[in-house]
């Protein structure tokens, strides 16, 4: 099961207490791609952490006090500190706990990785976008809009000649784009990658990395999920529990 | 005169050589907010640098080899390497340059000024559109209320925070990443928007006694040189105010 396979808090739902110290709390969804991100470095760093997650559907009011944007995922630990914006929670636990740096220490390599990264940012809302459309209107504008934003990602693996987006290992850069491509397999839409063979071969490679595997959602239940959260319905963010 | 007093470079012009060895060189626009920032933090930190400044409505062919859509403003080391979009510019520069540092050490500190980043984001789109807005004679009375509500965000804040800066009571890189939009609403006709946020008008008077904010201050007159003549689209707006 993906990233806590506990029930979600909505509204009227108690707050929770404070994280316990040695701990990191992450608030999340086990569907959203953002929180995705989170639990990927979590896992990669093996940092302890618990999850809750948050009826996105239906917000406790007092999620609100741990994030004005009412989003998710947001990290909070026992000092009560709390921290959001995907990218920034990741970027905070590869500074704030041991072990293997996912963030290079040469300040052009990190800045290059946050320069893919922005070259990504086209994908998530596209791809969302799409899904909204399957089965109603006509699709193919947005297909070709991917086909563009993914031919830029396949240039910088071409130029770069490595495997992976930050070398010839796996690092942050592939982990923060990563769950966007996981939707591709899940909803069986590989022939995206069909034009962008380095593309291609980057997925089967993520596919190896044990963080990756051990939080690969399950086709059934994210298709199921996604049927119920595009017709905003509340147990949407619970499907399969 | 600061030392991006330099024409631009445009179409037909030819590309300039390698960046020498112990200096690094930005791109810019004499008025651009965004380059704006990248000049704030190698003033800040003392770095030895060279300014190219661009003709952004005539762009040299050779510059889309420095930036696939010829935006400014880029960072080109000696070393050939191109790093653009500017928070990451200044983001490299405060970690590849020794010196002062302008992000906080503390790891959560430093996610705070990020988060605080996202807050922001809203401002630059809409200072612009009031400016352009204004400059075209209609009113921007919607876009003003909007604006006025991102300020009362970021009031709320140093309210909540009780510091003088964004980071607390020294200038640190989130002070730097705002203030290009904020010396700006003088001289877009739009200063009336700080007028129910006391704690960003102390925050604003504090910025103004700060001598990297100091050093690169732009006359108001000249600014307003450049506007009128942007406005007319004008390819000579972006070389107002140079001498000769």
């Amino acid at each position: 099961m993906s990233g806590g396979s506990a029930r979600s808090l909505g509204k009227g739902s108690a707050p929770p207490g404070p994280v316990p110290e040695g701990l990191i709390r992450v608030y999340s969804m086990r569907f959203c791609p953002f929180a995705k991100r989170t639990l990927l470095v979590l896992k990669a760093k093996g940092i302890g952490h618990e999850v809750i997650n948050i009826n996105l559907k239906n917000k406790p009011e007092w999620f609100f006090k741990k994030n004005p944007f009412g989003l998710v995922p947001v990290l909070e630990n026992s000092q009560g500190q709390v921290i959001y914006e995907s990218a920034i929670t990741c970027e905070y636990l590869d500074e704030a706990y041991p072990g293997k740096k996912l963030l290079p220490d040469d300040p052009y390599e990190k800045a290059c990785q946050k320069m893919v990264f922005e070259l990504f940012s086209k994908v998530p809302p596209l791809l969302l976008s799409f899904l909204r459309r399957q089965n109603k209107e006509d699709c193919s504008g947005v297909k070709e809009e991917l086909h563009k934003e993914f031919s830029k990602l396949e240039e910088v693996l071409t130029n770069k000649k490595t495997t992976f987006f930050g070398g010839s290992s796996l690092s942050m850069i592939d982990y923060l784009i990563w769950p966007w491509f996981e939707w591709l397999i899940t909803l069986e839409l590989n022939e995206y990658v069909d034009h962008t063979p380095n593309l291609k071969l980057w997925m089967e490679a993520m596919m190896k990395d044990p963080a990756v595997s051990s939080l690969f959602i399950d086709p059934k239940a994210f298709r199921g999920f996604l049927d119920l959260y595009l017709q905003n319905n509340l147990e949407a963010c619970d499907y399969g529990l | 005169m600061t030392d991006d007093a330099t024409r631009t470079l445009g179409k037909g012009s030819a590309p300039p050589g390698p960046v020498p060895e112990g200096l690094i060189r930005l791109y810019s626009m004499r008025f651009c907010p965004y380059a704006h920032r990248t000049r704030l933090v190698l003033q800040a930190k003392g770095i030895r640098h060279e300014v190219i400044n661009i003709n952004l409505r005539n762009k040299p062919e050779w510059y889309f080899t420095k930036h696939p859509f010829g935006h400014i403003p880029v960072l080109e080391n000696s070393k050939g390497q191109l790093i653009y979009e500017s928070v990451i510019a200044c983001e490299y520069l405060d970690d590849a340059y020794p010196g002062r540092k302008l992000y906080p050490y503390d790891c959560y500190e430093r996610a705070r000024q990020k988060m605080l980043l996202e807050l922001f984001y809203k401002v630059p789109h809409l200072t612009k559109e009031c400016l352009v807005t204004l400059r075209c004679g209609r009113g921007c009375a919607d876009l003003k209320l909007a604006l006025r509500q991102e300020f009362c965000n970021l009031e709320e804040i140093l309210g909540y925070q009780n510091t003088i800066f964004f980071g607390g009571d020294c200038i640190s890189m989130i002070d730097y990443l705002f203030w290009p939009w904020f010396e700006r609403l003088d001289v877009y006709g739009i200063a009336d928007c700080v007028n129910h946020t006391p704690a960003l008008r102390l925050w604003i008077a504090a910025m103004k006694q700060d001598p990297t904010v100091c050093a690169l201050l732009i006359d108001k007159n000249i600014f307003l040189g450049f506007l009128n003549l942007y406005f007319q689209n004008n390819p000579d707006a972006f070389d107002y105010g140079l001498s000769c």
